[in-house]
């Protein structure tokens, strides 16, 4: 046994030596075992075992890390709390997983500025949390923001509920610090300082899906707790009711902090969850309205939302009575996706944007499209911003299946490009939709794209396979053959 | 795979339902419990070990896919495997988390009974554990015969030698650490109950409680299980205490040692049979007691049994909440914080009971402390057996814990040694109790004062008050 273990020893591999030095022993995670539960993230449906995991510390070992992969041709990618949905986090190409959960710390606070800034690996809810006493807020939550890393939300722009009205992570962020794939560490706006001449660095970066750098440390713009708010639920016998009151309470000039949608089998599965609320289940939809701001509009702007609901023949209608009934609601809400394993043992989730006054119409094709592929579709979704989310129930273990889920969620893409929207809201493309880009962008648009990644990733070293189409263009395929020459040249 | 598990596999195909499996033996993890988890993450926060080591497969949806993998055959029953299903600290915070309900906990103790088959615990580890968890915690006899070991060591002066010696720097540190905040020992109710059926309720009588004594909670914490027969009789319950109740079985089903669970477990279904209500003081034997159909799941006549059972089993706050007790009269002037024993409030879902019981008592200045619901690192007998990581544990709830406190509440005899551990360590005040002893300590004075005896009248209440 103890020649085993030794024999074992000599064997390990070269660049696991190289990483554990960087890292440390205690940082790095290499067998097997420790490895599986890295094979894929809040998107399960492609796995994929990763070479390593390290946990580095700082951003120094971040930058060695990456300094070491690229000169050794190793594939990388960084991970946080593994919550994305897209699948932007598997390590399609057995990459070396930096993880960067042990960096969460929350490191200056600039109440008079309104920023803070923190490390990549801190957990969004955690900054709401930490500087709520005195009355401010971090804006973009998605709803896996008790879990989910702002380093991550970065990476996939991020949106949430709350975004309607708000905006999504872009609008957020002051300024980054990233890893660039060769290991050089660069800041972007350090002072935090917006509208400085020149190109949109930080825009490009937010939202890149870790495919152009490593982001080590943000600054956010942190708000002010609105003076009042107001929650409003509201169920509908048809969903088409729901649907025109959605567009009508946008049309009648209100701008809602968060306008929220489920459907009846989505209300099956909450019901069903860890947070009940005790909806009907005959309704065929549910609207969860909030408006927040300046206490004084606040209340006209509940009676023309409770007078548009009634317009189209709502069922029941109710203001939240005080702020453990409106936590109630929103948790039923925001562990929604999560709640349909109590109905069903996986689920893909697809992420659509469509125009909001195709919204009647779009939900109907996706019934259709459940029909067809005879599977069950919940809807839960951002209406407000015509951010989709329908969430097709299947089995894994029922052979074929998994594929048949695939393809319905490509219907849903289909539907909603159509309908003249985008394939994506919130959840970024990762591995998911990266075939789905074709419904929106030319081969043009979409080389322009790889170029402007060529740019920061020349090898594409880091997060490989990701955002966009797998070579199937003869451009791509050019770039494969022009990146195999350039690395035996190297 | 040795040849010997080969064969197994070949004589009895437990899992015939997934040919693939690695696990070889009977009451193997359920499939239907890992269907539930869709891998989403919402419970990374609340796990302990995770927050500690940033590392998935020391998280709940980790581990559930780590049981998952072995069951798909991709993972074998090994020491890697061991490691994160032995380092979780069965607190259930993920099932709180969880928006699915998924039953981590179950999963955990399955496959631990499924490691503990293929690896036996062996040499020195497997001597202490059979030692405690075989020949002492199930037998009343041997515990109390523990109990007057320790009465002797703390009174013969031996404790104090042992003490002034430093014969203490040869233990571990942790162990060093449990000889500190060892409590004082008492009599255990079940010697000075030995010949009474029932404990007869003060003034008329409302119902009648059969009461769990508990293993160590009677040998270590004897006066608490006192409080409780104070409280339940104070407030017009007659208490039996069934002679052939045993150890509830949590420490073995936490060791993967399912088998000597359901032996317990159906001891005990048996000696309550004739109860109506089971009251018990410690939220661990608590949330077993209630779970004992979980461990029966393939054998329907002792799982109806158990569903019958538990259904009876309530924690003493939440049974005094929901049959209403008497408010003291007299004050306790102390500034309390309450913390969430984890198989209180994640297992038993019982947070509010507790905390209103304390806001009842005059006099409690109560103050809430964040994150109340964390573990401590307690857990069961993890302390001893994970030292390193339950010492961390313990640090982060230290750093919650207000500093200002003078008391700290709970309802969970681990829990209390490992906080009296974290407030020794750490150099705080604040003594530690159990939330059912400060009723009674309440009711004492009130008993001392002459406001009641048992029942307050009318008129008596109001000149106290006046």
């Amino acid at each position: 046994m103890v020649l085993l273990a030794k024999k074992k020893k000599a064997q390990i591999d070269p660049d696991i030596l190289a990483l554990t030095k960087i890292v440390g022993s205690k940082s790095i995670l290499h067998h097997k075992e420790d490895l599986l539960s890295y094979d894929c993230d809040g998107f399960t449906i492609h796995k994929a075992m990763p070479k390593a995991v390290i946990f580095p510390k700082n951003t120094d070992e971040v930058a060695a890390a990456v300094k070491y992969c690229a000169n050794h041709a190793i594939p990388f990618l960084a991970r946080g709390a593994g919550t994305g949905l897209s699948g932007g986090a598997i390590p399609l190409n057995n990459e070396v997983i930096i993880s960067l959960v042990k960096m969460k710390n929350l490191l200056s606070v600039d109440y008079e500025n309104r920023k803070a800034v923190v490390q990549p690996g801190f957990v969004n809810l955690k900054l709401t949390n930490s500087i709520s006493h005195k009355g401010y807020y971090y804006a973009p939550d998605p709803s896996s923001q008790y879990v989910c890393t702002i380093g991550g939300n970065v990476a996939e722009n991020a949106g949430g509920a709350h975004c309607l009205k708000y905006g999504v992570t872009t609008n957020h962020i002051l300024g980054l610090e990233v890893v660039l794939p060769d290991g050089e560490v660069i800041e972007i706006s350090p002072n935090g300082i917006l509208d400085t001449p020149g190109y949109d660095i930080l825009g490009i970066l937010t939202g890149s899906e870790g495919t152009l750098g490593i982001v080590t440390k943000i600054t956010v713009r942190i708000l002010k707790n609105p003076e009042a708010k107001k929650t409003v639920l509201a169920y509908f016998d048809r969903v088409e009711d729901g649907s025109h009151a959605v567009s009508d309470i946008i049309s009648a000039g209100i701008i809602p902090a968060a306008l929220e949608m489920m459907d009846q089998t989505a209300i099956e599965g909450v019901e069903a969850g860890a947070f009940p609320v005790g909806h009907p289940p005959d309704i065929e939809a549910l609207l969860l309205i909030e408006v927040d701001g300046i206490a004084e509009g606040i209340a006209e702007q509940i009676e023309q939302i409770l007078s548009v609901c009634e317009n189209h023949h709502v069922r029941d209608v109710k203001v939240a009575r005080d702020e453990k009934e409106r936590d109630r609601w929103w948790a039923n809400r925001k562990t929604g996706f999560g709640a349909m394993g109590a109905i069903s043992p996986d689920y893909l989730v697809q992420d659509g944007v469509i125009p909001r006054s195709k919204l009647p119409e779009v939900l109907k094709e996706i019934r259709n499209i459940s029909k067809e592929y005879s599977l069950r579709i919940a809807n839960i979704f951002h209406a407000g911003d015509g951010n989709l989310h329908p969430l097709i129930l299947f089995d894994s273990r029922i052979e074929g299946e998994t594929e048949k889920a695939l393809l319905a969620g490509t219907a849903c893409l289909k539907a909603c490009a159509d309908a003249g929207g985008s394939i994506t809201g919130e959840h970024g493309v990762g591995i998911e939709k990266k075939e789905e880009m074709r419904f929106i962008f030319s081969d043009e648009e979409l080389e322009a794209q790889t170029a402007i990644r060529d740019v920061f990733n020349p090898h594409n070293l880091l997060n490989q396979g990701k955002l966009f189409p797998t070579p199937s263009r003869c451009m791509d395929i050019k770039k494969v053959v022009n990146e195999t020459s350039l690395t035996k040249s190297t | 795979m040795s040849l010997k598990e080969k064969e197994l596999m070949k004589n009895s195909p437990p899992c015939s339902s997934n040919s693939l499996s690695n696990y070889l033996w009977e009451d193997h993890p359920d499939e239907e419990k890992w269907a539930d988890c869709v891998h989403c993450g919402m419970c990374l926060e609340s796990c302990p070990t995770y927050l500690e080591t940033g590392q998935e497969q020391h998280s709940p949806r980790g581990r559930v896919h780590l049981i998952k993998s072995v069951a798909e055959g991709k993972l074998e029953v090994n020491e890697q495997f061991m490691d994160p299903v032995f380092q979780c600290l069965d607190c259930r915070a993920c099932t709180t988390a969880c928006p699915a309900d998924v039953d981590v906990g179950g999963l955990i103790e399955e496959a631990r009974g499924q490691v503990r088959q293929a690896m036996p615990l062996k040499g020195v580890k497997r001597a202490v554990s059979s030692f405690f968890l075989k020949g002492i915690f199930p037998h009343q006899n041997r515990l109390q015969a523990a109990g007057g070991l320790l009465k002797f060591y703390q009174k013969s002066g031996l404790q104090k030698a042992v003490r002034s010696t430093g014969l203490l720097r040869i233990m571990p540190d942790h162990l060093v650490e449990m000889e500190a905040i060892m409590p004082e020992i008492h009599q255990s109710t079940h010697q000075k109950y030995k010949n009474v059926e029932i404990i007869p309720a003060k003034g008329s009588s409302k119902a009648q409680v059969a009461m769990l004594k508990g293993c160590i909670m009677d040998v270590m914490f004897s006066d608490i299980n006192q409080s409780t027969i104070n409280v339940l009789t104070h407030n017009g319950n007659d208490v039996v205490l069934p002679k052939k109740q045993t150890c509830c079985g949590a420490l073995h089903i936490h060791a993967g040692d399912r088998e000597t669970g359901k032996k317990l477990a159906k001891q005990n279904i048996e000696a309550f049979q004739d109860a109506e209500k089971v009251v018990v003081n410690a939220a661990g034997c608590g949330c077993a007691l209630k779970e004992y159909p979980e461990l029966f799941r393939h054998d329907p006549e002792w799982k109806a049994k158990a569903e019958a059972f538990s259904k009876k089993v309530e924690d003493i706050s939440k049974y005094l909440y929901d049959t209403g007790y008497e408010k003291p009269q007299s004050a306790i002037n102390k500034r309390i914080t309450y913390h969430d024993a984890c198989h209180l409030a994640h297992g038993q879902g019982v947070r509010h009971e507790p905390r209103q019981l304390l806001k009842d008592i005059p006099g409690v200045d109560y103050v809430e402390q964040p994150n109340a619901d964390t573990c401590c690192g307690s857990a069961g007998i993890y302390n001893i057996t994970n030292p390193e990581m339950a010492s961390a544990v313990l640090e982060r709830k230290m750093e919650n814990v207000p500093k200002d406190v003078e008391m700290i509440s709970m309802g969970n005899p681990g829990c209390m040694l490992q906080m009296a551990i974290g407030v020794q360590k750490y150099g705080r005040g604040g003594r530690i109790v159990h939330t059912v002893q400060l009723l009674d300590w309440a009711y004492q004075a009130d008993a001392k004062k002459g406001v009641n005896d048992g029942v307050i009248s009318e008129k008596e209440e109001s000149t106290d008050r006046s």
